[in-house]
């Protein structure tokens, strides 16, 4: 049973910054239909998501690990009758748990903070020159000196600052 | 014509043949690529969009900053990056304090975002500028008889209003028309919708569930269709319907799936005579019978 007193009613307004208002899902199961991520074990069930934001399940929700299933084709957001935004509360969920919970701040993200990239982009020179290419591509990469200004500007935004020890330069 | 070309973080880095053939194909079809010096993750959905979004615009606005000044129009074949970006425009168009939020971030690198570029597919640019007939016309070996099946880019699709360039969004045929102006048959099957599944969280959070969602995909492509090779304009599902072959058949205990998956601009630069040493050399299931095939010439 769920204890309805317990719960934080304010969470929807909390996390819902980019959605329509969600209070208009009717549980219509659109947004599951056609959802590839409905398919994993434990299957992704953004219906079912929006039930624990509207009534505010914060240690339910914090323990969900589902919205990182998501493959984000956006076909919910391009189905869901109402204007609810699934796709986007699926980001919304992981933002907020990221920020009540910083074990789910994915490597990617500090990844990209010291390389630009999430992948080895500097280091496959070998491959790059055997299909004709500049062993380095243009990017952030070759210009040291840029990505120093990008680590400047991601140093003030508000992940960076508040979990200042995963990123380093 | 001129684009920025927005590399992103996969096609430089896995598949660059996939970068050397839209390198030498889009010229040739007078579609000039400017490079977006310094530019950086788009940024993936799975890194700062998930965590925070000023700061992901930002990354974004990076990303707009530099195409801005070099006054081109980006453009990127990986879908993700295309949604990532169009997304990210959308909600900086759409909000005054996001901009300012952004630019604010933004100024003491002497960046700004204005606004004032726009983002491309390759499929868009592929058939809308240049189009099927110049494309037809371009190419010294067509794939006559040969049966293929498209995968459409799920990012490039959904949700329309945002990222959709073909009409209507949900019953997609440019891509297509661009297969078939290479000679080849472009044959439909039940699943030709479905999404590759690729992309996100969902392989490695749920491997065994992600890689049947795929197999039924391939099954419906074996059992419904005469598909000879698999056509995709995205990095991830070039390199998942790849893989995903390769997966069934260790299942399976057998080699029944082993169709050749190309990205469009490979397949296109093969077509038009390029090296596929160069172009097409990088995949898990051989792509080189194929290729001999078309240009009856043979691959080393
Ligand atoms: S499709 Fe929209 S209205 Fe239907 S259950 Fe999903 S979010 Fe709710
Ligand atoms: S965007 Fe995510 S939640 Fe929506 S249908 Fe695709 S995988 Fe499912």
């Amino acid at each position: 049973m769920i204890d309805l007193t317990k719960t934080n009613t304010r969470l929807w307004q909390e996390i819902t910054d980019n959605c329509g208002d969600i209070r208009k899902c009717f549980n219509c199961n659109t947004c599951v239909a056609g959802c590839p991520a409905a398919e994993g074990n434990p299957p992704l069930l953004i219906r079912n998501l929006v039930r624990k934001v509207l009534f505010g399940l914060e240690d339910e929700l914090l323990d969900d690990e589902t919205p990182w299933l998501c493959v984000t084709c956006s076909a919910c957001e391009e189905m869901c009758p109402m204007g609810v935004h699934p796709f986007e509360i699926c980001l919304e969920i992981r933002r907020w748990q990221s920020k009540n919970d910083e074990t789910y701040i994915p490597a990617a993200t500090a990844e990209i903070f010291e390389t630009g990239h999430t992948q080895a982009v500097g280091q496959v020179q070998e491959k790059r020159k055997a299909v004709g290419l500049e062993a380095v591509p243009p990017t952030i990469i070759k210009f040291p000196e840029l990505l120093k200004k990008f680590q400047e500007m991601l140093r003030n935004t508000d992940i960076v600052r508040e979990n200042d020890y995963m990123f380093r330069s | 014509m001129k684009y920025g070309l927005f590399l992103g973080c996969n096609v430089p880095a896995v598949r660059p043949d996939v970068e050397r053939a839209i390198r030498l194909t889009m010229p040739r079809l007078g579609a000039d690529l400017v490079d977006l010096e310094g530019s950086a993750c788009c940024p993936a959905f799975g890194s700062f969009p998930s965590m925070d979004e000023t700061a992901s615009l930002a990354i974004s606005a990076w990303n707009f900053s530099i195409a801005e000044e070099t006054g081109v129009d980006l453009i990127t074949e990986c879908g993700s990056c295309y949604s990532s970006l169009r997304i990210a425009r959308s909600k900086l168009l759409e909000s005054e304090e996001k901009r300012e939020r952004v630019n604010k971030l933004l100024e003491p690198t002497g960046k700004k975002f204005r606004g004032t570029v726009k983002v491309r597919h390759l499929i868009d640019v592929l058939f809308n500028d240049i189009g099927p007939e110049k494309i037809r016309e371009s190419i010294k070996y067509p794939l006559e008889n040969i049966n293929a099946i498209v995968q459409y880019p799920c990012h490039t699709l959904f949700p329309s209003e945002i990222v959709g360039f073909d009409s209507p969004s949900g019953r997609p045929h440019m891509f297509r028309e661009l297969v078939e102006a290479l000679g080849a048959s472009v044959q439909t099957y039940s699943r030709e919708l479905q999404c590759c599944g690729g992309a996100g969280g969902f392989v490695k959070g749920s491997f065994a569930d992600a890689s049947e969602f795929a197999f039924k995909k391939l099954r419906a492509v074996k059992k419904e269709t005469d598909a000879e090779f698999i056509v995709a304009s995205c990095i991830t599902c070039l390199q998942h319907l790849d893989r995903m072959q390769d997966e069934l058949n260790k299942k399976n205990n057998d080699n029944a799936y082993s169709l050749p998956v190309f990205d469009y601009n490979q397949i296109l630069a093969v077509c038009m005579g390029f090296q596929p040493k160069e172009v097409a050399s990088i995949s898990t299931i051989s792509r080189d019978e194929f290729i001999r095939r078309i240009t009856k010439v043979i691959v080393s």
